[in-house]
């Protein structure tokens, strides 16, 4: 298989080891220590060299803790400027949505009458705050908690500025109940009824001594910042607290340290090349209709000879019955024989609309756009599934990898197979996004061109799957590697042409799309 | 339950018995202190006047702060009070609700709600509709009510009590009939009409 594009090199550099996916899956950690380097060093760029695309895109990726590190330099710029403590100050950055310019402007706005922005605010004036004290005086007569009717010592009684005090129980149960149940972190105000003034994070720290509630109230804090901040954005992966820092937003791929790569738009996986709204009406499709899809992400389906069932394990969708007495080899997808679908004149990929417009003539119209979602759908999820296989290829092909050195090839040399399995889930997601960008493409010359890519894309696609999935053996090894490397540089050049064509239509507007409901 | 919770609630119990307030009553239902009940009197000057409005009580775990869930037991005629379960719209009792507030202040609260109902805030949008359109039914409405459920003292609406008599001569609950003359505005024809079409 030739490719007709250039190829580029990719034998092997070492440092390229990492930059991919991580090869023991099962482990991926952060380490804390690399976080603690300077920003700079932490500074990557994602520069996509297959796209033609040779403006880089500047990111940072930032731990949780540089966060309230970047949100702290905010407090110490603003106290710069104007004098207020840095508790107060953290409730009215918040209060304009961390707007700092903002804050400035009312502060300055409202000279000589800044009560007004720190009743706005919901603070005690720090200006007047002095004079109202808060009662703590030394008399050491009890008082009664307003909460739990029990008397105290004025020491165990506690309270803001706003003068209304409750003892140190109290306190610490109301305040878990708002940040655990409630969620609520720089807008509880003062158990008082009426009263709302909110309560500061230093009182907080003070009063809370489960280390639990507060790593929730920081967080909270900090998510809140986040979320306020344009240019910042939060992993989407679960359980990964970093944050993706831009200088500016814009529809592009950023890569966390754990591995995830998200469009910073939308915060989406990267899903060239679809846009972000397409992407998004999908998504919410798929959730509506996720009853009739259901049974597409089904991991069986029947053999369409023998009726046994079969599971998908694998992402290749070349199947083979295991029942011993029947062995058909079908399409997992179009439930179709095999064979074909290695031919040229087989498409897997295409809707095909002369049978559609048969469908339609028997048919309800709705019943056709069910269909044809059915037809993506189906096709965008296997993709899915496969994809969600890919640490299990990866496991397999690292202990072929580990078998071939043992016969004397060098770790370098061993490194096409990764590359392999890299490129296969590489084209996986293009396949699987292309899906959704059909869905909404209404047919013209440019859309036939289109499917034409996607369908040699597909077909290299499963071609690369089926090999590294079941030919990769041990015996002679220089063969392997020569059919291993063309079969991935020829995927990975018509994915690049496959994409390089969407994006040229979006530039020259080719694209026209289907209403949908 | 949580030892706050359970302080509070006999504490607080202490302290309406001592206030001598004879309009306002709470007591266990059991020896439970998450499920109490409370009963407040209608206030004089309104249609609910000396009417004995019982309520319902449950006191969460979180107790104080989170609201206490408060209805009425004893069906009224109101804007903020559905006719039908009993349930109350009263800012107090959601997200206005304070640790430092009690269920003394709670009865009271509801009390002043008898007092100015709040129609642009309703819980029940039919008895709001009367009473911004048709203030004079809905005093009707809402003293019957006031009468036939929470044993208000005087003499009943003749008017209300044949109409009542006819319908449940027909062969309608009682319960049902009520609500459909009430939220008819004692037009017995629609009523009767709305009776039998359901
Ligand atoms: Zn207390
Ligand atoms: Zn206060
Ligand atoms: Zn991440
Ligand atoms: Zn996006
Ligand atoms: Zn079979
Ligand atoms: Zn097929």
């Amino acid at each position: 298989m030739e490719s007709d594009d250039d190829y580029y090199e990719d034998d092997i550099d070492p440092d390229d080891y990492d930059d991919g996916h991580n090869f023991d899956n099962e482990d991926v950690e952060v380490d804390e220590g690399y976080l603690g380097e300077s920003s700079v060093d932490a500074r990557i760029s994602s520069y996509n060299p297959d796209l033609g695309d040779d403006d880089p895109y500047p990111y940072e990726c930032l731990s949780a803790d540089k966060v309230v590190g970047l949100m702290n330099e905010i407090i110490r710029e603003v106290n710069d400027i104007v004098n207020i403590p840095s508790t107060t100050l953290r409730i009215l950055l918040a209060h304009f949505n961390w707007d700092k310019e903002l804050l400035l402007e009312k502060y300055y706005e409202y000279e000589g009458n800044q009560e007004r922005i720190f009743a706005e605010a919901h603070v005690i004036s720090p200006l007047k705050s002095k004079s109202l004290a808060r009662r703590k005086s030394g008399r050491s007569i009890e008082q009664a908690c307003e909460i739990c009717c029990n008397n105290y010592s004025s020491s165990f009684m506690t309270g803001l500025d706003c003068g209304h005090s409750f003892c140190k129980g109290c306190w610490s149960q109301y305040l878990c109940t708002k940040i655990i149940d409630e969620g609520m972190s720089q807008t509880i105000s003062c158990p008082e009824f009426e009263c709302d003034i909110i309560v500061d994070d230093a009182v907080v720290m003070n009063l809370i001594t489960d280390q639990k509630v507060c790593r929730k109230y920081q967080h909270l804090i900090t998510n809140s910042f986040v979320m306020c901040n344009p240019l910042l954005k939060w992993c989407p992966a679960p359980d990964c607290h970093h944050v993706i820092k831009v200088e500016y937003r814009d529809k592009r791929p950023v890569k966390c340290e754990c591995g995830r790569e998200f469009c910073f738009d939308c915060g989406e996986s990267w899903h060239d090349p679809v846009l972000c709204m397409h992407l998004r009406k999908w998504l919410k499709k798929c959730d509506d209709d996720s009853e009739t899809s259901h049974w597409i992400s089904a991991n069986t389906k029947e053999c369409p000879k023998c009726q046994v069932t079969i599971e998908k394990d694998g992402g290749c969708n070349h199947m083979v019955c295991r029942n011993q007495a029947c062995k058909h080899e079908f399409c997992w997808v179009c439930l179709g024989p095999w064979d074909p679908h290695g031919a040229s004149w087989y498409n897997c990929n295409r809707y095909n609309a002369e049978e559609a417009k048969k469908a339609r003539d028997l048919q309800e119209s709705s019943r056709e756009m069910l269909q044809r979602y059915l037809f993506y759908c189906n096709r965008y999820m296997n993709h899915l599934q496969s994809l969600k296989f890919e640490h299990k290829l990866y496991a397999r092909i690292k202990r072929k990898m580990e078998e071939m050195q043992q016969l004397n090839m060098s770790w370098i040399e061993v490194q096409f197979l990764k590359r392999a399995v890299d490129v296969l889930c590489q084209c996986r997601q293009t396949l699987m996004y292309t899906y959704v960008f059909a869905f909404f493409l209404k047919r013209n010359n440019q859309s036939i061109i289109f499917e034409g890519n996607q369908a040699d894309v597909e077909k290299a696609t499963e071609l690369l799957s089926e090999y590294l999935e079941r030919d990769v053996t041990t015996a002679s090894l220089g063969e392997i590697k020569q059919k291993v490397q063309d079969k991935y540089r020829y995927c990975d050049s018509r994915r690049n042409v496959l994409l390089r064509h969407v994006h040229e239509g979006y530039d020259k507007d080719w694209w026209e799309y289907i209403e949908t409901s | 339950m949580s030892s706050i919770a359970t302080t509070r609630i006999q504490r607080e119990l202490k302290d309406i018995k001592e206030s001598n307030n004879q309009s306002i009553k709470i007591e266990l239902k059991s020896d439970e202190f998450n499920n109490l009940r409370g009963e407040i009197v209608g206030p004089s000057g309104t249609p609910y006047q000396d009417g004995m409005y019982k309520l319902s009580i449950k006191i969460p775990e979180t107790y104080p702060f989170n609201p206490p869930i408060v209805s009425f037991d004893t069906r009224i005629w109101h804007p903020n009070i559905s006719s039908v379960t009993g349930a109350i719209c009263l800012d107090i009792l959601k997200d206005q609700w304070a640790a430092a507030l009690t269920l003394r202040t709670v009865l009271l609260s509801l009390q002043a709600l008898l007092s100015a109902a709040e129609p642009d805030d309703p819980q029940d949008a039919v008895v709001a509709k009367q009473y911004k359109d048709n203030q004079k039914a809905f005093v009707k409405t809402a003293r019957f009510w006031a009468q036939y459920y929470a044993n208000a003292p005087g003499p009943r609406d003749t008017d209300c009590v044949e109409k009542l008599r006819k319908a449940s001569e027909m062969g309608f609950y009682k319960d049902i009939s009520l609500q459909a003359l009430s939220t008819h505005s004692w037009d017995l024809e629609n009523a009767i009409q709305y009776l039998t079409s359901c």
